[in-house]
């Protein structure tokens, strides 16, 4: 690998003892020259011999009732070697899709047939594959369906009412709390019923009524927040390819491979064994990439044809029929005292679940990491003629933590508190638990203390909570004859764990980063690995590749002892070399070490490490802005931008910054300007990016990034899941900063132009 | 209608069957196996799949191959090597400026066209450079760093080598 050094101001990290140590080092990415170079394979890049090219026939309508499919035409087409209906499949397979960590679930029908509804603008109907992609694209022009041509359901709002379409024809009213509020008390009395309801989370923690009747004031606001698309640059893409006795491999772009295999031998009823499924490189997911909206239907085509399909989904395609994140209509009302605690905190949300559920249980985050005794939630997941909702970074975190944080610095403006000291004052503390560093670090950094702030400016502060997930992992860790380490596992890199992995395993080897290789196995040959979703892999893998490393660490010791006749305990193993502590002359390399084990009676070098699951502990990040508004236009600029994160520990502290940045674009895009937009009639108004705007670099100033390290006790060296929490604070911060500056609290997101301008000129506020 | 034509990418001839719709980016994925050129989104709005035309970043899914011919082709392919790295593609590495990598190849491509423009560019002026790339992932701090780095590197080349130019033979 061409010579490409460590960025220098952290070179000489993790020196202070006079080691070389690897973790503590911001190396470049162990997969960074393939991608500089352009040799990096994701899936589009592949291609197999008799390859054929996979295309849907999607509904232009968000709702209605299939009178006919018509797929004659199609199928005697010249170069259309499948076409897939409701009608071709068996009536047991059905759209499975667990996300691990934070199960959205579905289970759908795969395409509905005659008689049955489309619920959703762009939903499939019909799948066709043919030799070549312009084939299969005219192919299902071809295919003639009749729609009935139903009214649909939009606003979260309106599908709780009585009389308002049925997404699934066979939902049941539910019965709602007494107090719940976005919906009208019934004629006599009695609980309100709600409609179009797919799932229900309750909770509640003290008395939220003797809780408000302690409060000297109580506030009460309404949030509402827009679905958004994940906007992974890579779309969906899968290969798929039969052998005749039905075993299916699979080459795709996933977050979790054996995610994949799970959902497609669930969803189509092929036993597990008969799938290999090979995660590709993957170009984004930030969670919408494990599963069920390319892979199956590729596979489906695949069986049907006989020869190998490969199905890339257009941009356009990602934003009609893929699985953004959720929606939301939260009412928070909290309660405070003149002394700056909260005595009661009551949350209802509305969750927009589109055709399926899941992001109703994430409500609970509107409690934010403060000491409340008294909480509770009725939230709903809310069904709408949209496609169902998947993860999203920190799914659900960054909805409910809007509603929890911007009140909160409402209620500070209100009562003349300082947000940064009310928050300080009321977190949450505990063994492992960095809050108040976390704040601290970012105000600190922020100059927060003694902040300017010019006509027409403000500054806004918000936290998000996020813990890390913890999952089954399992390494193998070997060291080869000529000395140099080799990880090999089934984890699915996308944010640099193969390169925090490679640094781990390093540390325990005593040997240097750049001597570490690593390389992922497909579900067939790997162990089992969980998902890269939910904070999860630096945790659970690091204790694996720890686990494993320490196993070979332990053989070479005994190899060593042997060849140095010495004892294991008076042996240090560094710098590549195992030597008898005190008398340095007496030393062996790790690659005579490697040569010898060959001829050894234990054989090979090679490590085992496996971890199930083990507590971890919750982490935050803090985020402060600084914004200008122009009342003229409502035009936002972000002036200036900090946030810390505690990281545990940070075994590359430039990937953490990565993360962090990465994940403060994203938030405070969701707060500024992204947003899927559905016509009345249910259709999406915005499936492009020019329509659909995500940030350019442009659009942010440089991002200010201090990394905490308040280590947990169950991560290896510490270490704490962080590629979540720097989405979650974002929208709320920014919120928080448009009030400072102009006094006028706006309830809705993204906060476009338009909407700062009309929300000033309600309030004339500098309109001329 | 099919017909051959010869396109000149990264210094090679390739003679390649297209039809008069086939896309400059198909064309050098499908017919010239070059894939380090990205397709995401097919319309112009992301960058991915930048290549340079004569010197000039363009993106490929909004030319077609045909209106190629002639010209010289540079794609992510054509830029360094495993062992000899452009400084662009060395300041990636070093600084963070990529993650899951499927906008690099077309970043560095609108960053070298960009550095040979303004050899000592703001920041400000590298945002502005890098806004038709679209990048998830990095929050385009890192990438923006990178530039920088890479301006100031090839600068001290520069002048090494102007120094060995004037040196005394």
């Amino acid at each position: 690998m061409a010579a490409v050094e460590t960025r220098p101001d952290t070179a000489a990290n993790g020196r202070s003892d006079g080691r070389a140590h690897q973790i503590g080092r911001s190396v470049p990415r162990i997969d960074a020259l393939d991608k500089v170079t352009g040799r990096a394979k994701y899936t589009a890049d592949v291609h197999l011999p008799g390859m054929c090219y996979g295309a849907f026939v999607r509904s232009p309508y968000a709702h209605a009732r299939i009178k006919s499919i018509d797929t004659s035409e199609a199928e005697k087409l010249p170069g259309v070697v499948a076409v897939v209906t409701a009608a071709s499949l068996r009536q047991d397979m059905a759209l499975v899709v667990e996300e691990e960590m934070h199960a959205t679930r579905m289970a759908q029908r795969l395409l509905p047939g005659v008689g049955e509804k489309v619920k959703y603008h762009g939903q499939k109907v019909a799948a066709v594959a043919a030799v070549t992609r312009e084939i299969a694209e005219e192919a299902c022009e071809k295919i003639k369906v009749e729609y009935e041509v139903l009214p649909a359901v939009i606003d979260v709002r309106e599908a709780i009412k009585e009389g308002a379409p049925l997404v699934h024809d066979e939902t049941q009213p539910v019965e709602a709390p007494e107090d719940f509020p976005f919906v009208d008390r019934r004629p006599g009395g009695g609980a309100p019923r709600l409609y179009n309801v797919a799932g229900q989370n309750h909770r509640a923690e003290g008395d939220v009524e003797a809780g408000f009747r302690e409060a000297d004031r109580i506030f009460i606001d309404t949030y509402i927040i827009p679905r958004v698309h994940q906007t992974y640059i890579e779309p969906q893409t899968t290969i798929a390819d039969v052998a005749p006795d039905g075993s299916v491999t699979v080459w795709t772009s996933t977050q979790g491979h054996f995610a994949v295999r799970s959902n497609l031998a669930n969803s189509l009823r092929i036993p597990l064994s008969k799938i290999n499924v090979i995660g590709m490189t993957v170009g984004g997911g930030f969670g919408a990439k494990f599963g069920g909206i390319a892979d199956t239907y590729c596979v489906l085509l695949a069986q049907k044809a006989r020869r190998p399909v490969k199905v890339v989904y257009s941009r356009e395609e990602e934003f009609l029929d893929a699985r953004p994140a959720p929606g939301a209509v939260i009412t928070v009302k909290t309660g405070v005292k003149k002394d700056g605690t909260i005595t009661a905190r009551q949350a209802w949300a509305l969750w927009d679940t589109g055709a399926g559920s899941g992001g109703c249980y994430a409500t609970n985050r509107v409690k934010g990491v403060y000491k409340i005794d008294n909480f509770k939630v009725d939230a709903y997941d809310v069904n709408t003629n949209k496609p169902a909702p998947g993860a999203y970074r920190a799914p659900g975190a960054p909805q409910a933590t809007l509603a929890g944080e911007a009140q909160l610095n409402k209620i500070c403006m209100e009562m003349g508190w300082d947000p940064v000291e009310f928050r300080l004052k009321n977190m949450r503390e505990g063994e492992q638990i960095g809050f108040k560093e976390t704040l601290k670090a970012a105000a600190d950094r922020a100059n927060w203390w003694n902040r300017q702030k010019g006509p027409h400016q403000g500054w806004g502060v918000a936290v998000g909570e996020w813990t890390n997930g913890a999952g089954p992992a399992s390494a193998v860790v070997s060291v080869h004859e000529d000395g140099k380490v080799h990880i090999f596992y089934g984890l699915m890199d996308l944010t640099g764990t193969d390169t925090a992995m490679a640094q781990i395993a390093a540390e325990v080897l005593g040997v240097r980063y750049e001597d570490v290789s690593v390389s992922r196995g497909d579900t067939n040959s790997a162990p089992f690995g969980t998902a890269s979703g939910g904070s999860v892999i630096t945790f659970s893998f690091g204790n694996a590749v720890k686990r494993a490393a320490e196993d070979a660490r332990k053989r070479i010791l005994e190899l060593a002892a042997e060849h140095l006749e010495a004892a294991v305990e008076d042996l240090e193993l560094a710098d590549g070399k195992v030597s008898v502590r005190g008398n340095p002359e007496a030393s062996v390399t790790l690659a005579q070490l490697g040569q010898m084990a060959l001829r050894s009676k234990g054989g090979p070098i090679v490590g085992h490490g496996s971890f199930a699951s083990e507590p971890s502990a919750t982490t935050i990040s803090a985020q402060i802005a600084k914004v200008e508004v122009d009342p003229e236009t409502g035009q936002l600029k972000l002036l200036e931008l900090y946030n810390s994160l505690d990281v545990g520990k940070a075994i590359n502290p430039m990937a953490c910054e990565g993360q962090m940045e990465g994940g403060v674009v994203q938030g405070f895009a969701w707060g500024l300007m992204e947003q899927m937009r559905y016509a009345e009639d249910g259709r999406n108004w915005n499936p492009g990016l020019l329509d659909y705007r995500v940030p350019t670099a442009l659009d942010f100033p440089d991002i200010d990034s201090a990394i905490v390290e308040v280590p947990t006790k169950n991560g290896p060296f510490g270490v704490k899941g962080i590629g979540e929490p720097p989405i979650v604070p974002g929208i709320a911060a920014l919120v928080s900063a448009v009030a400072d500056a102009t006094g006028v609290w706006i309830h809705e997101v993204p906060l476009t132009p338009e909407r700062v301008r009309f929300a000033l000129k309600a309030r004339q506020v500098g309109v001329k | 209608m099919r017909q051959f034509i010869e396109l000149q990418v990264n210094g090679e001839r390739y003679l390649i069957d297209v039809e008069g719709r086939t896309r400059l980016l198909d064309a050098l994925r499908d017919k010239c196996f070059l894939t380090g050129t990205k397709e995401g989104c097919s319309t112009g709005d992301c960058g991915a799949c930048t290549v340079l035309l004569d010197g000039q970043p363009v993106t490929s899914c909004l030319v077609l191959a045909a209106s190629a011919v002639g010209k010289q082709i540079t794609t992510i392919e054509g830029v360094g090597s495993a062992t000899d790295l452009h400084p662009v593609q060395k300041a990636f590495m070093q600084y963070g400026g990529l993650q899951c990598g499927i906008c690099t190849p077309g970043m560095i491509m609108t960053s070298i066209a960009f550095l040979n423009e303004n050899p000592q560019p703001t920041r400000e002026e590298i945002r502005f450079a890098l806004q038709g790339n679209l990048c998830r992932c990095t929050g385009y701090d890192k990438i923006v760093d990178a530039v920088e780095a890479a301006a100031k590197e090839m600068a001290s080349q520069a002048r090494i080598g102007e120094r060995t130019a004037g040196a005394p033979a």
